[in-house]
Formats: structure tokens, C-alpha cells, sequence
């Protein structure tokens, strides 16, 4: 019926060529950079610089293209790029500057891609005017503080707002209905809805949020939904947040060696867009760790217990066969056969007799029969 | 040929009415009716209005700004219809997270109708592979099986399983070719069901998600017992009907839900075809003791393996590099989450629970900020959008209310009005910011909307230290406790979000349904 049906022919899209967002989450935590700048001497302004040639790059592929800038700093998330509209934009790096100095640097930046000035003025005045407003006691009060979650779902609600006009959302846009291939804008869209694509790099030289857990999955997942790519440029500790943030959206997980070369890094792994993704291997990480911590003693499991109401991991099953997480009685009856073999033993009038000494016989039964074959 | 003579001439003269009126009024339409509803009585002369010739008119909420757009309004009416989703109870409930569910189709001649677009058959196949991956993506350990109603059978389309994959081919290959004919029939496919769901655990939910079509059904026995024995074995049944509301199936609803009929809806249009649907997607709440025993579940969390040559998955028997291995009997499996074939342990990643943590927690709702506020920020924290900054900038909006008794206050001159405007400012919210109760915040709507519906974290809580946010604790609005809400401090703006709620109703009644819903408006 779907073959007679008149309206085939006007499903034929060429995949729209769209211009890509790409979104840059920076830690910029001072003592976490110092620290790294020891074991590696590649020191944070000249990192920026690295990513800033990077940010380049990725803007000169097209004119569309755009470039976000988000620092994770030690008091929370600022965006560099494109800066707070309500704030002040003056360089404080510039503030004591001479007309002369002013002009110098304006003479020497005249033949500069005005694109590339931008973000580059931009990205540098709010850096500086963020680390004015830091204070070193509050550099050493949180010395590893990440605020990842906050950083990965303020990128993705900007590249909602850019990228889907705000209607990336589940219930967003009109449901079922055939998009045209130009929005009302004039601007082309692809079959989804978006009007660009984006993809997000984390540059990370800080550890785990560990108590960012649940936020920062349900960040992961969003970008999932909204088919965003996160790549991760992981500059020391490796960690298991970032690997299955690029693992479960398929972006570059990348623990430099020579973090002193980024820039080669960044331009080889990270650059290519999503079309040349498509006809590239990836320089990705593929064995991802993703085994279960359990909550009582935080083993890492294989084979473990979860509460069929909160889904907590347990090792063993708890004490008195009440979940430690929400308190409830839980029925472990159905574990009875726990440590027999699975597959019964040939004998029947075991089998039978096994099944009538259970209360429940019917969900016994179903646990201890051998697989369906299919 | 004497009927339709009739029927012509009564027609005729219900066409000839409004016309009339107006000429001898020598007002416009609008006004006698505010009259007519101020007074309370029907203005001498006109004759009881039928509910179907009291079309609530749409232009007639919108209204001119002092520049002469209404940029303003339909700005306002967006806002409203987004917002509505939102409003949702954020109280942590127990859910039941692993779930069965039978998703029924119905196959029978009804599904050619045309009504809606290609046909209700196309649509609803469309709807259901829709409805597939996104109940996977919603309840990642849970079960699913498709069951048809065609020709007066129950026809099997695929069997109870957790990969999504095996429901879309499944899809694809027996629905799509099998032609809608014959009656439906709902015993037969409840009861195909009901056997399906038998034998589940019982820590998991049991469900049927029926989409019907049709307006009869054709059964072999009696539908009450089939009733019965779903209520006995604790199975919740939700109806989607696609043409109007049928006894049987609010008694079935009813029913196996304890008495509340929430779970039958019936469709307006293709949109509210589709929120029908995917609402069942969010695990049902746990209703009674009984419903579900928790349970300690034993869960494999297999390891990625890599292998250079190719070897047989034991689940699919296919040739692939790579796979899980089930951590007890060291089987290869290509896809997660599944049952290892080989031992039966259930294997799963641990992205897996992850994916439903935000049942259990849900993300608390938003506040709309008024204009006494919203001098604290100039654009969405999140997406960087500029925000209305003054009120004098925006166009004086207004909606008007159909309620009779807000109706009689605002009389048709023009003094009143601006003064109804103030009374309820958030009817179109203008300021256009809603903040987070815990951060103090303000993001747009899109951005409320996004973070509740897709990302469900507040980017304002995740991005500020606790100390910042606890410095912030005095600021407004006043923090609320996820579900424990405190009426004193947020009264004023429970009752604008009722208000919201409120208009956006009126919103929704003032779209003219396809003709079959106005049967059941009655």
C-alpha cells in the first residue's frame, strides 16, 4: 500500500549540507593546569592558543560554521564565547594599555580574518575577566572542583537554541508531520528538523565529578537524542564519565601522550565534521570500562543484584533482604535457585518436587527453565 | 426524499440565523454575546445555542498591541501551548521501571478510514515504530511484544522482547503487508495478551497499550470475563481510540486501573494521536502493594570484547567482531540490553539503569518570574538569548477569558480592560523568564522546556557551586521541596499556573476537532 501511495516521491532528500556548531567545554581550573603544566610543560595559555588555532580551523571550513566557547572554571560554568550579553566586554588585559600599545595591536592584527579576530578577542577578554574574579583562596578551597554536568548541559541547550531553533526537545516540533526541506527562516533544514549540526570537545585535565553521576548520564543521554558527538580530549586521569560520554555518542575518546604536540591532536582526531566522519576510522578508545560499582561496598561487579524499585547495585543480596537505598522489603524468593545450575539435571521428579516447594511456581518455573530457542 | 427535504430546510434557517441577528443588532458579533453572557440570560429572541454552534473562536483571543502587531499574542499563545506540557507533577514517585507491555494495533477495516492523513493505518504504524524506540529509549530493561487485531483474530506480530530492532522488522515485515479488513475484536487480543503477560515476573509491571479504531467488536465469548481475569492478574489496560468513546472500553480502563479512567483517551487530531501514544511511554506509577512485589533481580554486566576474526553470536547467529560476553557462561551476545540465551541471566550496562534514574528523580518545575524580578537578568542563562528587558517595550497583550463569571466583569468598554490585564499578567507570560526554585536561574522557555524534557538536569544547579547556590537561597522565588510544595510562599503562583493551564484548555477546546470527537465532547 505504501508503494501506491502518491506522496513516495516527495520524500527524496539529498542530504542537506549543513554548516556545524562546534561547542568547546575548556577546564580552566588554575591548579589543576599548574599541576599538569609540571608533568607535561604544556602550560594553560598555550593550550588556548592550541585550541584557539584549532577553533580556526574548524571556522575557516565554512563560512557558517560557528565556534562556542565554555569555560568549566572552579566556581562554575562561564561561557567565553559567545560572551554574557549583560556583561562588561572590556579586556581587563587591555585596560592599562597605552593609545599607542592599542594601535600597535590593532596594526598587527589588520590583516587577520576578521572571523578568526573575533573569537579570538572574545575568547581571551573573558578569560581574563574570569580569572580576575578569582581569588586564590578559592583556587585552593576546591582544587578539583569540575562542574562537567553544568558544562555539558549548558552546551547542549546552546546548540538546542542554535542548532533545532529550541525544539530539540521530545515533544518539540510538530510531531509526524513531513519537514520541508527550508525553514521559515529561509535557512535549510534536514529531514530531523536541525539546522545545523554541532558536535562538542571537552578538553578535561581535572578528575571525575563523582557526585555529578546522574546529571552528567542524563547529559549524555540528551546529546544522544539530539545525535551530538561528544569528543574528548583527555589531558590526564583518564576517566570513565568522558569515555562513556564519547562511547555512547560517538565521538573521540583521546588521551594525548604528548600533550605538548595538542594541536596536531586536536587537528587530526577532532577537526573532521560529520560527513568526513562518516568515511574515516576514528583514533577512538574502544575498550570502554563498563562494569558496575556496587553501592554497598563498591566492588566492581560482574554479575550483581539490583532492586527491581530504585535499581541499586548490590553485591550480595543485603542484610534482611531490605534495599539500603529506599527501604523496601524486597522478595528474594526468586534467588532461591541461586548457585544450582541452570540448567536442570535430567531427573523429573526433582524438577517437579523444586516447583511445588515454591510459593510463586509460575515465576519459578519461567526463571528456571533453560533458554527459549528461537 | 422527504427526510432530506426536511433536514435541508432546517439547515437552511440555521444558516439564515447568526445572519439575521447581526443585521438587527447593527453591532458586531462579539459584543452581543458579552451582553448576552452579562446579563446571564439569553438575549429575548434567540433560541438555546447547541454546544456544536458554540465554536470557540481563536482570532477572537487575539488582540492588536499598541503598534498593531500581534507579534505579542501569538509570542504568548506559543508560550502557553509549550508550556502546558510542562506542568507535570515533579512529586518522586515509585514507578515501575521494569515494565511488560503488549502494544495491540488494530488491524480491522475501520483502519482505512481517511480521517487521518495518509490513513488511520499508515498513521498508526508510523506512530507505533515512533512508539518502539522510544519506549526503549524511555524503559531500557523492560519488555515489549506487538499484538494485531485483524479479520476477527488476534494475529501475533512480535514476540515479548527487549531489542527494538526485532519489533521494527517485525513491524516492517507483518503489519506493513497485511491489509487492514474485517471487524476487530477486542476478547481475542486481550486475551492473547493476557497470555503473554501470564507468566512475567512479578517485580515488573504488566501492561496493554490498545490503539482502537474501531467502534464494535466481534468476540467468541463474553468480554467481562476477559475483563476479570485481567483485573485478577493484575494487568493495567490504556485505550487510545481513535473515533469515539465505546462503554466497553472505559469499563476495561477503569477497571484494571482502579477505578480511574485517565488511561482511555480519544484522539482530537494526528498531534494528540501522537501524546496519546507516547505518553504511555513513562513508567506507570505504583499504584497498590499488590501491583508489583519488589524484587532482588540478578543482573550480568557483560565486558566489551574485541575479536580480530569473526565469530556466531549466540543470540542471532550472525558473524560479528566483537560483542559482550555474558559474565556467567561466557557466551557471545551482539546486543544489550537481552537475556543470555545460553544461561538466561539478564545482562545489561550500567548506561542502562542510568537511563531511568530520571523517573525516580524527576527534574522540579520551573517558576515563571514576574516583571518585579526579571530585572535580575538580561538573557537565558543557558542559550544566551536575549530576554524582553522592559515592560513598556513589549505590546500590551490580552486574552480574554471565557469564563461567564470573568466575562461579567470586563464589560465591553474600554477602561476595564488594561485593568483585567493586570489581574492576570501570566495568562501570556511576558516576561518571558522562568527560574529554577533551587538556583534562582532564569532560562527561557525553550531551554525549560528542553532541560525538563530531554536533558532533565537544571544547567543553572549542575553549573554553580553550593555555596553560590546557597548564598541564593533568599533570592526569589522561595525553594521548594520536591513535592511537598508550600502553598503560603508560592500561592501566588500556583494559582498562575492554574490560570496558565486554564487558558491553554480553552486554547485547545478552540481548535476544531475532526468530526468524530465531537461525539465525544458530549
Amino acid at each position: 500500500m505504501d508503494k501506491v501511495d502518491g506522496t513516495e516521491h516527495y520524500n527524496f532528500k539529498a542530504p542537506a549540507d549543513l554548516a556545524t556548531l562546534q561547542v568547546i567545554i575548556l577546564d580552566t581550573n588554575p591548579l589543576a593546569w599548574a599541576t599538569f603544566e609540571k608533568s607535561s610543560s604544556l602550560s594553560f595559555p598555550s593550550a588556548l592558543s592550541q585550541l584557539l588555532i584549532f577553533a580556526n580551523a574548524h571556522l575557516a571550513f565554512s563560512q557558517s560554521n560557528r565556534c562556542a566557547v565554555i569555560a568549566n572554571h572552579i566556581d562554575g560554568v562561564h561561557f567565553l564565547s559567545p560572551a554574557d550579553p549583560g556583561t562588561d566586554h572590556r579586556d581587563p588585559g587591555e585596560a592599562d594599555l597605552t593609545l599607542e600599545d592599542l594601535k600597535e595591536i590593532a596594526q598587527k592584527n589588520a590583516s587577520k580574518y576578521r572571523v578568526f579576530r573575533l573569537l579570538e578577542d572574545e575568547v581571551r577578554a573573558s578569560y581574563r575577566r574570569l580569572i580576575a574574579n578569582t581569588t586564590p583562596e578559592a583556587v585552593m578551597a576546591s582544587p578539583n572542583a569540575s562542574y562537567l554536568a553544568g558544562a555539558l548541559s549548558a552546551a547542549l541547550t546552546y546548540i538546542n537554541r542554535i542548532c533545532f531553533g529550541g525544539m530539540g526537545g521530545r515533544s518539540g516540533g510538530v510531531p509526524g508531520e513531513e519537514k520541508s526541506n527550508v525553514n521559515s527562516a529561509g535557512g535549510k533544514v534536514d529531514e530531523t528538523g536541525r539546522t545545523m549540526h554541532a558536535k562538542i570537545l571537552v578538553v578535561s585535565v581535572t578528575p571525575d565529578p563523582a557526585n555529578q553521576y546522574i546529571p552528567v548520564m542524563n547529559s549524555i543521554f540528551a546529546a544522544q537524542r539530539l545525535k551530538v558527538p561528544i569528543d574528548v580530549c583527555k589531558l590526564r586521569d583518564s576517566t570513565v564519565f568522558l569515555q562513556q560520554a564519547a562511547d555512547a555518542t560517538g565521538g573521540v575518546y583521546m588521551e594525548p601522550e604528548h600533550p605538548q604536540g595538542l594541536l596536531q591532536y586536536l587537528m587530526v582526531g577532532f577537526l573532521p565534521d560529520h560527513l568526513a566522519r562518516q568515511s574515516l576510522i576514528l583514533p577512538t578508545k574502544v575498550d570502554v570500562d563498563f562494569r558496575a560499582a556496587c553501592f554497598c561496598h563498591k566492588k566492581v561487579l560482574d554479575i550483581g543484584f539490583v532492586c527491581s524499585v530504585c535499581l541499586s547495585i548490590f553485591c550480595e543480596p543485603p542484610e534482611g533482604a531490605v534495599c539500603s537505598t529506599c527501604q523496601v522489603k524486597l522478595d528474594v524468593a526468586s534467588l532461591e535457585n541461586l548457585g544450582k545450575p541452570v540448567v536442570l539435571p535430567p531427573k523429573k521428579k526433582k524438577k517437579k518436587k523444586a516447583i511445588d516447594s515454591l510459593p510463586g511456581s509460575g515465576v519459578a518455573s519461567a526463571a528456571d527453565s533453560p533458554a527459549r530457542t528461537e | 426524499m422527504a427526510d432530506s427535504d426536511e433536514d435541508f430546510v432546517l439547515s437552511s434557517s440555521g444558516d439564515d440565523r447568526p445572519k439575521a441577528r447581526g443585521g438587527a443588532a447593527g453591532s458586531s458579533r462579539r459584543s452581543t454575546r458579552k451582553s448576552k453572557r452579562a446579563d446571564g440570560a439569553p438575549a429575548p429572541g434567540a433560541t438555546r445555542r447547541e454546544k456544536w454552534e458554540d465554536i470557540q473562536r481563536s482570532w477572537d483571543n487575539v488582540v492588536e498591541g499598541a503598534d498593531g502587531s500581534i507579534a505579542g499574542t501569538v509570542i504568548g499563545l506559543l508560550e502557553a501551548t509549550k508550556r502546558k506540557r510542562l506542568l507535570r507533577d515533579t512529586t518522586p514517585i515509585q514507578r515501575g521501571i521494569i515494565r511488560h507491555l503488549v502494544l495491540i494495533l488494530d488491524l480491522s477495516s475501520a483502519m482505512l478510514e481517511k480521517d487521518l492523513r495518509p490513513t488511520r493505518f499508515l498513521l498508526t504504524l508510523r506512530y507505533a515504530r515512533d512508539f518502539v524506540t522510544e519506549y526503549f529509549e524511555q524503559n531500557p530493561i523492560s519488555q515489549l511484544s506487538i499484538i494485531g487485531m485483524h479479520d476477527g483474530l488476534a494475529l501475533r506480530i512480535s514476540d515479548m522482547g527487549g531489542n527494538p530492532a526485532d519489533h521494527l522488522t517485525a513491524l516492517q515485515e507483518k503489519a506493513f503487508t497485511v491489509e487492514p479488513k474485517g471487524a476487530s475484536s477486542l476478547q481475542n487480543a486481550l486475551e492473547m495478551g493476557r497470555a503473554e503477560l501470564y507468566h512475567t515476573p512479578t517485580h515488573g509491571t504488566r501492561e496493554i497499550l490498545l490503539i482502537f479504531g474501531a467502534l464494535s467488536s466481534s468476540d467468541p465469548g463474553d468480554i467481562h470475563d476477559t475483563i476479570n481475569s485481567l483485573v485478577e492478574d493484575r494487568i493495567q489496560v490504556r485505550i487510545v481510540g481513535l473515533a469515539a468513546q465505546v462503554a466497553v472500553c472505559r469499563e476495561l480502563v477503569m477497571k484494571t486501573n482502579d477505578g480511574d479512567d485517565s488511561a482511555y483517551g480519544v484522539i482530537l487530531d494526528e498531534g494528540h494521536y501522537r501524546e496519546l501514544m507516547m505518553a504511555a511511554t513513562t513508567p506507570p506509577v505504583t499504584r497498590t502493594e499488590q501491583k508489583s512485589v519488589p524484587s532482588l533481580l540478578m543482573m550480568g554486566f557483560p565486558s566489551r570484547t574485541v575479536e580480530k576474526h569473526e565469530s556466531l553470536c549466540s543470540c542471532h547467529s550472525n558473524l560479528t567482531k566483537g560483542g559482550y560476553i555474558c559474565p556467567r557462561c561466557t557466551a557471545k551476545v551482539c546486543f544489550l540490553p537481552t537475556e543470555c540465551p545460553c544461561c538466561g541471566l539478564t545482562l545489561i550496562l550500567s548506561t542502562h539503569l542510568a537511563r531511568s534514574y530520571h523517573h525516580l528523580f524527576p527534574l522540579k518545575n520551573w517558576v515563571e518570574v514576574p516583571w518585579s524580578e526579571a530585572h535580575t537578568s538580561t538573557h537565558c542563562w543557558s542559550c544566551q538569548t536575549p530576554f524582553p528587558t522592559n515592560q513598556s517595550q513589549t505590546s500590551p497583550i490580552k486574552i480574554k477569558i471565557r469564563k461567564p463569571s470573568a466575562a461579567a466583569a470586563s464589560t465591553s468598554n474600554g477602561t476595564a480592560a488594561p485593568e483585567k490585564d493586570r489581574q492576570q499578567p501570566s495568562l501570556l507570560p511576558p516576561t518571558q523568564r522562568y527560574a529554577c526554585t533551587d538556583c534562582k536561574t532564569h532560562f527561557c522557555i525553550d531551554c525549560d522546556i528542553f532541560a525538563h524534557e530531554s536533558i532533565h538536569n537544571c544547567p543553572g544547579c549542575q553549573s554553580l557551586s553550593e555555596e553560590k547556590i546557597k548564598s541564593r537561597a533568599n533570592m526569589w522565588p522561595p525553594s521548594t521541596k520536591n513535592g511537598d510544595i508550600d502553598l503560603a510562599a508560592v500561592g501566588p503562583t500556583l494559582s498562575m499556573r492554574t490560570q496558565v493551564a486554564e487558558a491553554t484548555r480553552m486554547l485547545e477546546n478552540s481548535k476544531i476537532a475532526p468530526g468524530s470527537s465531537m461525539e465525544v465532547d458530549n
